[in-house]
């Protein structure tokens, strides 16, 4: 643009548009990664909530006794540590989710998890790169 | 009478078989002697939507509390639907979720829950009887805990941590597997900075 400076747009997503699209296993109440929607599902008092990839910023897990918290950070304004990080909202105004923490006597699965988000986020950012190549 | 299988109260384990009359709903885990029931009077509102396990019937009463019931049927809502209307004069609203994937949007203040709704249409709710405690947690930051297993004696093994006749607070997500303990919400306009908190003061002196 004029500035010389690149301008990040805000690109809007979407995980599903029916219920129906949800993968089956969403019956077990368990948190679910679906890399096919790049959407992870996470169980909200029974519900089945999905959080596009493009929302989550990381996911990290910490051992405590028997248990595994498993703590997802999510995109919002204000975080970014300069002004050139920070990510492009569509509604800076709006309330947003920023982080959501579970936990789990299930350790192997909680840790298997964190690992699929962060993989499934590495993907998307990767994918990302590539289109803003090809257009250049 | 109309009687329905395989159906979880407030997110039980347990499945149990739920029951409707003109008096009232009940709700029995299988092998369990004791029921759970509601009388008709109480129902406040009523909700049909898309559920993990199936689908939910979300009852308002009128003392404020939230009931759910999942592992409906589809095709169960036709006669539920009846059932709310004929016997308790009660519509049995479809409620359809945002499944947008955002995590951006309104997080607004009903009667008896917080619905955190994306594009007019709700993501999730959380009942305040499930909030342990709340924090500012920072500037514009908002922190919600919710109480866990620990903090209540360990009766998962019974009918999944549900009491029968007296509703305890706090316990839809503490047999869940994955159990949410903590959210932070980020809220605009809602905390001053020091400098502005200042400014204020003096504007007041």
């Amino acid at each position: 643009n004029i500035n010389g400076t690149e301008e990040k747009k805000f690109k809007r997503f979407e995980s599903y548009k029916r219920d129906n699209q949800f993968p089956t296993k969403i019956d077990s109440l368990q948190i679910l990664v679906d890399p096919k929607a790049s959407t992870v599902i996470l169980p909200i008092m029974g519900r089945p909530v999905p959080f596009h990839i493009h929302t989550i910023k990381n996911a990290s897990t910490t051992p405590e006794g028997d248990m595994t918290f498993l703590r997802i950070n999510f995109l919002s304004p204000g975080q970014g540590v300069g002004r050139k990080d920070e990510q492009p909202f569509e509604d800076p105004q709006a309330h947003f989710v920023r982080s959501l923490t579970f936990r789990s006597k299930d350790i192997d699965r909680m840790d298997r998890i964190s690992q699929q988000i962060t993989e499934l986020k590495k993907e998307a950012v990767r994918r990302e790169q590539e289109k803003k190549q090809m257009e250049d | 009478m109309e009687a329905f299988e395989n159906i979880h109260l407030d997110l039980s384990k347990a499945a149990g078989k739920c029951r409707f009359a003109e008096t009232g709903l009940g709700w029995r885990p299988a092998g369990h002697q004791e029921t759970w029931t509601l009388d008709g009077r109480d129902i406040r509102q009523a909700q049909w939507s898309r559920a993990a396990r199936g689908y939910e019937v979300k009852i308002y009463t009128r003392a404020g509390a939230v009931i759910q019931l999942d592992g409906f049927q589809h095709e169960d809502f036709d006669r539920l639907s009846k059932v709310f209307k004929i016997w308790y004069s009660v519509n049995l609203e479809h409620r359809e979720h945002a499944l947008r994937g955002w995590n951006w949007g309104k997080a607004e203040f009903g009667k008896a829950e917080l619905a955190f709704n994306v594009q007019s249409r709700p993501a999730f709710e959380i009942p305040y009887s499930e909030v342990s405690n709340t924090n500012l947690a920072g500037k514009n930051e908002v922190s919600v805990e919710f109480s866990t297993a620990q903090e209540q004696p360990d009766k998962a093994n019974t009918a999944g941590n549900i009491d029968l006749n007296q509703k305890k607070r706090g316990k839809k997500t503490t047999v869940a597997a994955d159990q949410l303990v903590e959210m932070r919400f980020y809220i605009p306009g809602t905390a001053l900075s020091k400098k502005e908190k200042k400014v204020k003061e003096e504007e007041e002196m």
